[in-house]
């Protein structure tokens, strides 16, 4: 194929067709098909609900909006948000995206550190499905605020607040895995050379600042037990994704370096299972250990009550199913493709249950129990419960599945530019 | 000024005046779950008996209040006296304040776009001289009487200062300052408070009130 050489890195010459029209951006077109469809539902919803105040009742007398807004107030389903359960599937899936991004991100840093040849070689795509995914992370966020505000950010900061600290950190982030990816990909070798350490070391001070900031943003909020009383909570989020992180590595090796790299290949499968193995027998004991300091009241609510089921699904998919399909092909003594896919499938699914289950069950146990006599109900014909669980609504569902569209669109075009799946020596 | 709101809760009737008055004074918007203030309820069976309390609550304008350090752009403010209010223009939406807050007190405002919460009236009625909140003016059984701390000649401190009370998940640390009053029927405080709560007297609050402002006042602003 044609090239260009821009500073160094070469450009593959593709015509428009080649790189939106292909089998693996139709994919991606049908995801983003239902994020448009949950833009578009969450768009109406919030800048163009129906709704009033006493004042509208007061001064429009006789106005079909204010009678529809009001019969909405009555029947409709409330708006945005519930007061009891403000972070939603926006936040799982921003926390599973960003953080399994970050991990794959992190974890291949590391490997260059610890000389894993194998990793080296493939660390270019890697790291470029790793940004995808925080591409990914971030679409979702982005939907989940009020961007039309967004330039208060600046204006009036709060630089102590977790939530303001993601703005700096993402300006930074992204810019610099970028220019990780570009010294991969370059053939200046000498500047590669002279700076590969610095920017490996700084590439994990900025990964072990990201996972810090994250647990701030939770930590911070004081009143929300299962969150504050996570024993070192980040480097729970740090374990945690990089279990998350083999699970996608594993997919994506089958996808991008079965063909590649042949008789290495079997090389990668197993340093990416000693690396699961490692990080399931570290996330389960983390958390067999961590529930020993959870606040009980959130714990009773996860463990036994209402969150009882997703959590073991999440144990089983997460820790027990991989790491039996893990043992059974180190008895075997050889890579058995349909255990290995089946782990990866395994641990993807039960890590986003388990940002499900951080998340909702950090809203779970409620906060209307100020009297310390129990749940209370605001009206008369609520039903009591001892948790709080709110079902997603469509559009934040659809948004979901747009952003896995978002990172495969990401993810392609970047590679159809600039090659970054092809194995390199360095 | 220090304002703070005392609530003898054993008289609610649960008649929701309060919850109405508020819609009204302060253009909250219309909807069950869209309300700044309520009237929460419990419901138990004692013997076969059924025992239903009333709660009726609101933003507790806690001196140390979470939601404030976790707003990133400085929308969740201290204004004059203490209140903890919400600049709506500048709030983003990322509800980081409505998981800060011990008491589950703000809703989003789905006509402004943004979070919003009880001001004690003070946009409305104390900035223009008023006393009371509409809470206070409209409730039939004169549940809350509204005040300011620093008056410690004043109603609300002379009251506190012949009750005891207590405050919600004094555990949490934030000081809130609604304040409520131990009822005087035994068998109605036995049934309505946790095991838990601490009963406090003036003398034993007013030390973290001191120490919790000390800390915050330096926040406060008089934007109105």
């Amino acid at each position: 194929m044609e090239k260009f050489n821009i500073a160094g890195i070469e450009i593959n010459k593709v015509s428009f067709f080649g790189l939106f029209f292909n089998k693996t951006m139709l994919l991606a077109y049908v995801l983003l098909a239902f994020g448009i469809f949950g833009i578009y539902e969450i768009i109406l919803e919030r800048y163009f609900l129906l709704t009033a105040n006493a004042f509208d009742a007061g001064l429009h007398q006789g106005s079909r909006d204010v009678a529809l807004a009001m019969r909405e107030a009555i029947f409709g389903p409330g708006g945005e948000v519930k007061r009891e359960s403000p972070w939603t599937l926006y936040i799982v899936n921003y926390m599973y995206m960003i953080y399994t991004g970050s991990g794959i991100i992190f974890l291949v840093t590391l490997a260059e550190l610890a000389n894993l040849e194998i990793l080296k070689k493939t660390a270019a795509g890697f790291l470029t499905l790793g940004l995808a995914m925080v591409f990914g992370g971030l679409f979702t966020i982005m939907f989940d605020l009020n961007m039309l505000n967004m330039q208060w950010m600046l204006i009036t900061p709060n630089i102590g607040s977790g939530m303001w600290l993601m703005l700096p950190l993402y300006l930074i982030y992204i810019p610099f895995v970028m220019f990780e990816i570009y010294l991969l990909l370059t053939d200046n070798k000498e500047l590669v050379k002279k700076i590969a350490f610095v920017i490996l070391f700084i590439g994990i001070g900025i990964d072990i600042a990201e996972y810090y900031i994250q647990a701030k943003l939770f930590d911070m909020n004081t009143a929300r037990h299962l969150w504050t009383t996570y024993p070192i909570l980040p480097l729970y989020f740090i374990l945690s994704s990089f279990l998350a992180a083999t699970g996608v590595m594993i997919l994506y090796s089958y996808i991008a370096y079965k063909d590649q790299l042949k008789s290495d290949f079997e090389l990668l499968l197993k340093t990416l299972r000693r690396l699961a193995l490692i990080f399931i027998i570290l996330v389960a004991s983390y958390e067999a250990v961590a529930f020993l300091f959870i606040d009980k009241k959130w714990a009773t609510v996860i463990l036994f009550e209402g969150f009882a089921y997703q959590f073991y699904l999440y144990a089983l998919f997460s820790i027990a199913l991989p790491f039996l399909f893990m043992i059974l092909q180190l008895i075997q003594r050889k890579i058995n493709t349909a255990f290995m896919l089946l782990a990866s499938l395994s641990i993807i699914i039960g890590s986003f249950m388990e940002r499900y289950i951080f998340v909702y069950g950090g809203n779970a146990y409620p906060m209307s129990d100020r009297f310390g006599t129990g749940f209370q109900k605001y009206s008369e014909y609520d039903v009591i419960s001892s948790f709080i669980h709110i079902t997603p609504p469509v559009s934040e569902i659809c948004i979901v599945i747009g952003s896995f569209g978002v990172v495969i669109a990401a993810y392609k075009i970047l590679d159809s530019l600039f090659s970054v799946s092809k194995v390199r020596e360095h | 000024m220090n304002f703070a709101m005392a609530l003898d809760y054993q008289s609610c009737i649960n008649c929701k005046a309060c919850e109405v008055a508020c819609k009204e004074e302060n253009g909250v918007q219309l909807g069950a779950d869209k309300q700044r203030i309520w009237v929460g309820q419990t419901e138990k069976s004692i013997f076969g008996n059924p025992f239903v309390n009333y709660y009726p609550s609101q933003c507790n304008h806690c001196i140390d209040a979470p939601c404030v350090d976790v707003c990133p752009t400085q929308a969740s403010y201290f204004n004059d006296g203490g209140l903890v209010i919400v600049d709506k223009d500048k709030c983003i939406l990322c509800k980081g304040c409505m998981e800060a807050c011990p008491y589950d007190a703000r809703y989003v405002d789905d006509k402004y776009v943004a979070v919003d919460k009880c001001t004690f009236c003070y946009d409305t009625r104390i900035s223009q001289g008023e006393v009371t909140t509409a809470c206070q003016a409209t409730c039939p059984t004169k549940v809350r009487l509204f005040g300011d701390l620093d008056d410690e000649e004043g109603d609300l401190v002379q009251l506190l200062k012949k009750r005891k009370f207590f405050v919600l998940k004094e555990t949490e640390g934030t000081v809130p300052k609604l304040f409520y009053l131990f009822p005087e029927d035994q068998h109605f405080a036995i049934n309505s408070i946790g095991e838990d709560t601490t009963i406090h007297t003036w003398d034993s609050f007013k030390p973290l009130i001191d120490e919790a402002t000390s800390k915050r006042s330096k926040q406060w602003k008089n934007l109105i």
